[in-house]
């Protein structure tokens, strides 16, 4: 990894991190854990569609623990881990499939696979069967955030310079 | 151009696979719950039933607290009929903004405490009640 490589990746980081501290600061419009516009995924989509999908993982996991360490309980680390890597790996396929086009439609595909992530993850670390009822609120709120953040970053790409 | 193809295929797979998955959900929603006579609410900790309590009518207001493993609190609210969080020491609170629930469509949650209170129906007792018949007069 080169310097400038590097450097790049540590203003990802920095980025998805400020992004996510601004996304907490909004209060939850539903009061269904879990809906939330996931604005840092725009970060893991351009990541995604300008290196690659190490890339990308690298600068998730480094925003995940560093979020974690400041603001963060455990728990909420395990919610955003099982989140972001089901949502990073989705994508990763996705965006190969599409050819690195129309981006929405990854970032709908990331969306989902991350609610779905963190249902199960809820599943498991309440044991209760009861909490898979919020499964169509998130089916529906993570396709549609994943579609908003796709545009995003459909558009910040463009944007960026190369 | 063929290559061009390939992708186009697989958008119109993923948006139609989509468009079904969000329809679904829809469907789920919108679908109106079945109003049973009376319920009961189980209050889970850790996947584990610590509590359950009988809601209908004649069920008296009345308030109590359930700790968790960590020191962490929620302060549970019982009313005819229904149950809620009426406070709670997690960050987000988003269990007390869940209001008081009445049917089985969704569980009140408060992940952060690891705690859920579902309602189960409870099948009509008056008709399973002995009714007193004519003998007895």
């Amino acid at each position: 990894m080169n310097i400038k490589k590097l450097t790049l990746l540590a203003l990802f980081t920095t980025a998805s991190l400020a992004v996510y501290v601004i996304e907490s600061a909004i209060p939850p419009l539903v009061p269904i854990p879990g809906i939330k516009l996931g604005l840092a995924n725009i970060v893991t989509l351009v990541l995604l569609r300008r290196f690659s999908a190490r890339d990308a993982l690298l600068v998730l996991f480094c925003r995940i623990f560093l979020s974690a360490l400041l603001f963060g309980q455990a728990l909420s680390l395990l919610y955003s881990l099982a989140g972001g890597m089901a949502s990073l790996a989705v994508m990763a396929g996705v965006m190969a499939l599409l050819q690195k086009k129309l981006l929405f439609l990854t970032g709908a595909s990331g969306g989902l696979a991350h609610n779905l992530g963190q249902l199960f993850t809820a599943w498991i670390i309440t044991a209760t069967p009861g909490v898979l009822a919020y499964l169509p609120f998130l089916v529906l709120s993570g396709i549609i955030t994943g579609i908003f953040t796709g545009f995003c970053a459909h558009f910040l790409d463009r944007y960026l310079p190369s | 151009m063929n290559k061009n193809s390939g992708y186009k295929k697989s958008a119109v797979l993923l948006t139609v696979l989509l468009i079904l998955l969000c329809l679904f959900s829809l469907a789920a929603l919108l679908k109106p719950a079945e109003k049973e006579a009376s319920y009961t609410a189980d209050i889970y900790q850790n996947g584990i039933l610590i509590m359950s309590i009988p809601l209908n009518e004649d069920t008296e207001t009345r308030l109590f607290t359930i700790t968790g493993e960590n020191g962490c609190v929620n302060e549970v609210e019982v009313r005819p009929g229904s149950i809620g969080i009426r406070s709670a020491d997690c960050p987000d609170k988003l269990c007390v903004r869940q209001g008081f629930i009445s049917d089985s469509r969704l569980p009140i949650t408060c992940l952060p405490n690891r705690l859920v209170i579902q309602l189960r129906p409870v099948p009509d007792s008056r008709e399973t009640e002995p009714v007193p018949d004519i003998v007895t007069y």
